[in-house]
């Protein structure tokens, strides 16, 4: 699949902004009831930081439609579209968020503020989990129709997010063990489930051949054939590029192939894990692996996209996808 | 009514003359728009077309066969396409055509991701996603003969390869012609229900082999040729 930046922008920046909303809430929620997660997260500054990652994010995601005067059109198919939901919510998060801190800001507390904090961690995993089943829900591409990309997806919004707030806390100069212990558990897991992920990808469950997709086992063969007959491109029929070839027919070279991944094994996991295991030094290396996760996050989510095969490359020519 | 299409892949020669019709009907279609092309007479030309035609080798030589395979939308009864629209411009009308309505699509491209067909193609012209539309500004046209009433691809085939109908209607020439010949829909183990069905190649109908000509068990004229033939001879 063809890797739009602008994509890749928003679901980076989106991300990570509601992982680390979503903690800023979780945190606020668990003081009502037990105690604060981390006693010393700066909620003004994080909770600030996180909203203007998911705007931005949201814009970058308008650069990609094609008829952008069109967008305000995208609440309508609520019930059936993840997109339409995705947007839906997105918004209503944004909404709820702005609530969220001017109730902070203004120092309201008790009931009304957990509840609105509930809200907004509810409505951030909706918007990561809407985002997901974009991808999530389409059959055609084998990569994406499965679970587990919306768990990957969860795992490294609040892996990037978790990893921002305990940055703004370094560069505070505060900061306490707990929520650096919540940060290397998430990078871990998210590690976890990308290798999960990348082992399903390499695997050969679900795969559609170019014979089923033209029915060679209904009939298209030479009389007499097995129905298990082996099919091959004479002609593509385009001389050109196309639509289906510019948007479906992108495949990495091995070696961008080999960079992005290690730049997402290292930017994603193993530089932010040996940052927070190694306690979180200096301000400015704080600044610097938040760089170097977001980084590694563009490399995954490159991946993500360019290694993804839709079912069209089978009419092209691919033997399986 | 589920409208659709029949192709015959048995007599499709692989002209390219249903893409072609194609491009040039709905070109100037009022459903669609134009359908565009970039740079058409330069080195890398592009644009947008409903229905292309790939050629595939199926089985080893000598025993293969080459299958001229034209691709158009298939109005799925459970098109993805029109669910995953987040804006309502694809939907599927009650005669069983998936259209884009021009005006409501934003170009996100998520329809043609939900394709595994490939028959949505995106018109950077407009910003809009462009498909077949079954030809629904000539099939219900009362203006032309009734014979012309039929996408513009059925009529330009050749070789009749194309037919088009009501698949809902078991009397219907796309129903028979499914039901006679084993037609099928493609890659249904994703369940899109795609309606229109194509016809796996005739087999040829099997003949005994021509016995040896034994005298034993050749008939009495053959015997008669022979003994005549032994006299000539002899």
């Amino acid at each position: 699949m063809h890797a739009a930046l602008s994509v890749i922008v928003f679901t980076v920046l989106s991300g990570a902004g509601l992982g680390a909303f979503a903690i800023v809430a979780a945190d606020d929620l668990c003081r009502a009831f037990i105690a604060r997660i981390d006693p010393s997260l700066p909620w003004t500054v994080a909770g600030s930081v996180a909203l203007v990652l998911v705007v931005a994010g949201l814009c970058a995601s308008t650069l990609h439609l094609a008829n952008p005067k069109n967008a305000w059109r995208s609440a309508t198919r609520f019930r059936t579209s993840w997109l339409s939901r995705e947007a839906v919510f997105a918004l209503l998060f944004v909404g709820v968020a702005i609530a969220y801190l001017a109730l902070r800001w203004t120092g309201v507390g008790g009931v009304p503020r957990a509840v609105v904090a509930l809200l907004s961690l509810l409505l951030a995993w909706t918007v990561i989990h809407c985002t997901a089943m974009i991808y999530a829900s389409l059959k055609p591409i084998r990569a994406w129709h499965t679970p587990r990309v919306p768990l990957n997806y969860l795992l490294l919004a609040h892996a990037s997010g978790v990893v921002v707030l305990v940055a703004v806390l370094r560069i505070q100069g505060t900061g306490s063990t707990t929520l650096r212990a919540i940060a290397i558990a998430l990078v871990v897991a998210a590690a976890l489930a990308k290798w999960d992920y990348r082992r399903y990808l390499a695997g050969d469950t679900a795969r559609v051949t170019l014979e089923a997709a033209l029915g060679v086992a209904q009939g298209v063969r030479p009389a007499g054939a097995p129905a298990t007959v082996a099919a091959r491109l004479l002609d593509v029929g385009h001389s050109r590029g196309t639509f289906l070839t510019r948007e479906f027919g992108v495949t990495p070279t091995p070696r961008n192939r080999a960079v992005a991944l290690w730049a997402m094994a290292l930017g994603t996991y193993a530089i932010p894990l040996a940052w927070l295991a190694s306690g979180v030094r200096s301000p400015a290396m704080a600044v610097g692996a938040c760089i170097v996760m977001l980084a590694g996050l563009f490399a995954e989510r490159w991946l993500f996209f360019v290694e993804a095969r839709h079912t069209v490359r089978l009419y092209h020519g691919e033997h399986r996808v | 009514m589920k409208l659709g299409l029949v192709i015959d892949l048995d007599t499709c020669v692989g002209c390219h003359a249903c893409a072609t019709a194609c491009k040039e009907w709905n070109g100037a279609s009022a459903i669609s728009g134009p359908l565009t092309d970039d740079s058409p007479y330069g080195a890398d030309p592009t644009g947008v077309w409903f229905n292309r035609v790939r050629h595939y080798e199926v089985g080893e030589y000598p025993g293969c066969k080459t299958i001229n395979f034209p691709m158009s939308c298939l109005h799925c009864e459970d098109a993805a396409c029109v669910s995953v629209c987040p804006t309502g411009a694809s939907y599927k009308r009650e005669d069983g055509i998936v259209l884009v309505d021009q005006d409501r699509c934003m170009g996100c491209n998520l329809c043609a991701w939900a394709c595994p067909y490939g028959a949505r193609e995106l018109d950077p012209a407009s910003g809009t996603m462009k498909k077949c539309t079954l030809c629904v500004d000539r099939i219900y046209d009362t203006a032309l003969p009734v014979e012309e009433r039929e996408p513009a691809c059925v009529l330009a085939c050749p070789t009749h390869a194309r037919h088009f109908g009501d698949f809902e209607d078991p009397q219907s020439k796309v129903s028979k012609l499914t039901a006679e010949r084993q037609g099928f829909g493609l890659l249904g183990e994703l369940d899109y229900k795609p309606v229109n069905r194509y016809l796996p190649p005739r087999v040829p109908p099997v003949t005994a082999p021509a016995p040896a000509p034994e005298a034993a068990s050749a008939g009495p004229l053959s015997r008669l040729i022979a003994r005549a033939r032994l006299a000539l001879a002899g």
